[in-house]
């Protein structure tokens, strides 16, 4: 696999040294600080870290494109996964202070682009693709063991996408997409006809499938890809419509443990602007905010997490990234806009880098 | 005074400047009148053949209506292959690009199907209206071509292909059918095409000429990886992997290479006879010019690649013109999936690029 060898060189390489004294100045100043996966406005591939201002504190290279990031509760360490079908994620110190590290996948599985850390950090979650089975998996990796893979899960679905760790620090809860991809055909999707979507809970130490939760038959078209939690612990998902493309089903909706599920209302003229397509979902830091994007439609809504009202939409072309930041939700775009909404002060600026589909607010 | 409205009338009289660069309009209805709509006619008027040579093959079987069938069936792959790159509007309803093909099929449902049918003479395959309700997998092109190229093909010739060959007139008239279909939808001066030629912001996916352009790169942009990820990676194998010529779309008619380079010479066409590169401010030129140039190499490639893909795939200078096919796959899909675009001020290279 060329891919894994070129990639194992470029990790090598990857911290950007000449930003290291802006990466401490940063942190030094307890700004707020924010990482996404960028395509490079040269050309090529990275994580980065930029901060609220719109200063580019530093990034690392990556060979292809990266996707969602997560971090260590403990360490702070950072985990960029590659946008599926990749076979490597790059575990990095945003302080700087400890050389980057690259995880690939196994033999038969790739990442989806989203993982998540245990709550003591000794453990990382990745979701994954078993494609000779079209059986999603989340990879267990031990960290303390330099990362090796020790097990896995079944996600009890095909095409597991976001992961999240509950806030009771035992429970998975899965956004099984239900598209059958296979690495021999690329992001093809191979089964739209039988998907099967579904959100599942997972009990995280034994794998054990505590629920699983699917919409009414009449929608399993629709693809429930990302996830976030509101201030009482229910899972808000947002979809991708793999239908008849004249068709506008309701996208977003939320989920609970004690096994509801619905979907929300959005007035027709606002569903109309997400295009069938939500990129990410994202809550305020209290909780009370519900961030969703649409890159195609360039559209990012507010939602009010207790009544699902929309509290603002954000004009932003190819908008996708959120994140909750001190007073709000910041948002970031393809076209390497950063803005703040719904509270938030945040300037809507420019920066030379082009954010891909998640925001995280480094901890 | 009269200095400038001199150079005002020299700017105004230098066709190139004319020329050099069409409105969104023209580049729109260039696309649609030139390119779209002409590509689903043929399809059509394939398709009809296609089902009028089938049903003299059932009435009177021999070895030369055989052979006219055969020959149809790549005429209609080749139609097909300039306009399935259009996943938009009339190819999107019903199914339809899944009916008129069914691929990838990774564990190959379509060949267990039709064997299926083959076997118990299922009788309600050899009438198009009870066709349409079976498996997608059953009534497309992979379908007829297992049909007439497939082990048992032989028999068509014979009496003793009279089930086979009334399955394979019901799969060919359902193409017809769908084929005049989504023709007469192209044609429709109120349809599809209105709505891109003439967006409105009423419309839910064409609200101003920006999006319109965006969904004729998008078809280039995806149609690259398209032909990439699902019809030359597949046989030719990724990283190096050894070449798998049975997972090859249309290998045993031994359309694959013509079907791939139809999808080429189609993006190309979308490309050229749309004027869209010239949209883009003059200094961009170089972009339309390198994809074309790059085009043009892929033909070149492609005429190096003879014969079966079986015997292809086991001759290195012939997997070296493939892998060559690849490498300018991924050139022409940077300069027309992100270059462009950005010249263009659109912005189909990044996040848009859905899937996550």
């Amino acid at each position: 696999m060329w891919q894994r060898r070129a990639f194992l060189k470029a990790a090598g390489a990857g911290f950007v040294a000449s930003l290291l004294p802006r990466r401490a100045e940063a942190l030094e100043r307890a700004e707020l600080l924010f990482a996404s996966s960028i395509q490079k406005t040269a050309g090529g591939y990275a994580a980065a870290l930029v901060s609220e201002a719109g200063t580019l504190i530093a990034s690392v290279d990556l060979p292809e494109r990266g996707h969602d990031l997560t971090f260590s509760p403990v360490t702070g360490q950072a985990v960029v996964f590659a946008r599926q079908p990749g076979t490597f994620a790059v575990v990095f110190d945003p302080a700087g202070a400890v050389a980057p590290q690259t995880i690939t996948s196994i033999e038969g599985r790739h990442f989806f682009g989203h993982g998540a850390f245990s709550p003591d950090g000794r453990l990382l979650y990745a979701t994954e693709n078993d494609f000779e089975n079209a059986r999603g998996v989340i990879g267990i990796y031990d960290v303390a063991g330099g990362f090796r893979r020790i097990g896995e899960f079944d996600t009890f679905g095909t095409g597991p996408h976001e992961m999240l760790l509950m806030p009771d620090g035992e429970t998975f809860v899965i956004a099984n997409g239900g598209i059958e991809t296979h690495p021999d055909y690329g992001r093809a999707e191979l089964n739209l006809e039988t998907m099967d979507p579904s959100v599942a809970f997972i009990d995280r130490r034994t794998g054990d499938l505590i629920g699983q939760l699917r919409l009414a038959a009449g929608l399993h078209k629709l693809s429930i890809r990302h996830m976030a939690f509101d201030r009482q612990g229910r899972v808000w998902f947002g979809c991708q419509f793999r239908g008849d493309p004249g068709d506008r089903p309701q996208l977003v909706g939320y989920a609970t443990r004690e096994g509801e599920i619905r979907l929300i209302e959005l007035p027709e003229g606002t569903l109309g602007d997400l295009r069938n397509y939500v990129g990410s979902v994202a809550a305020s830091s209290d909780g009370a905010v519900i961030g969703v994007s649409s890159p195609e439609g360039n559209t990012i809504l507010a939602l009010d997490a207790s009544t699902g009202g929309v509290i603002e939409a954000l004009s932003m072309r190819n908008g996708c990234g959120i994140a909750g930041d001190a007073a709000g939700l910041l948002a970031s775009s393809g076209d390497g806009e950063l803005g703040g909404f719904a509270g938030s002060a945040a300037e809507r600026l420019s920066v030379p880098v082009l954010f891909d589909n998640h925001l995280r607010r480094v901890p | 005074m009269r200095v400038w409205l001199a150079l005002l009338i020299g700017l105004l009289a230098t066709p190139a400047f004319a020329q050099l660069h069409p409105t969104a309009r023209t580049v729109i209805t260039q696309a649609v009148e030139d390119v779209i709509r002409p590509g689903f006619a043929g399809f059509a008027t394939e398709t009809e053949r296609l089902a009028a040579a089938q049903a003299e093959l059932c009435a009177g079987p021999s070895a030369d209506a055989l052979a006219v069938v055969r020959g149809q069936f790549g005429a209609v792959v080749q139609a097909w292959s300039g306009i399935e790159v259009y996943r938009f509007g009339p190819l999107m309803t019903d199914n339809r690009t899944e009916r008129i093909l069914f691929w990838p099929d990774r564990k190959g449902i379509a060949l267990r199907q039709v064997q299926a049918i083959l076997a118990t003479e299922d009788e309600t395959a050899t009438d198009p209206a009870t066709l349409y309700g079976k498996s997608v997998a059953v009534q497309g092109l992979g379908a007829l071509e297992f049909v007439l190229f497939g082990t048992g093909a032989e028999t068509l010739g014979t009496a003793e292909g009279d089930f086979r060959c009334s399955y394979g007139s019901a799969i060919a008239a359902l193409l017809s059918s769908t084929a005049a279909e989504m023709s007469s939808e192209w044609a429709d001066p109120a349809g599809i095409s209105a709505r891109l030629i003439r967006p409105d912001e009423s419309d839910l996916d064409y609200r101003d000429n920006a999006e319109v352009l965006q969904e004729l790169v998008g078809v280039m942009a995806h149609g690259l990886e398209m032909i990439r990820d699902q019809r030359i990676l597949p046989f030719l194998g990724r990283g190096g992997a050894e070449p798998k010529p049975k997972s090859a779309l249309f290998w045993r008619s031994n359309q694959t290479m013509p079907s791939i380079l139809a999808n080429f010479a189609a993006l190309r066409a979308l490309l050229v006879n749309s004027d869209i590169w010239e949209y883009a401010p003059t200094e961009q030129f170089w972009i339309g010019e390198q994809a074309m140039a790059e085009f043009d190499s892929v033909a070149i490639y492609g005429s190096g690649v003879t014969g079966t893909v079986e015997e292809a795939m086991a001759d290195p200078a012939q997997v070296d013109q493939v892998a060559n096919i690849v490498i300018s796959s991924q050139v022409i899909g940077k300069l027309v999936g992100e270059d462009l675009p950005a010249a263009l001020g659109l912005s189909v290279g990044f996040s848009s690029l859905d899937g996550d």
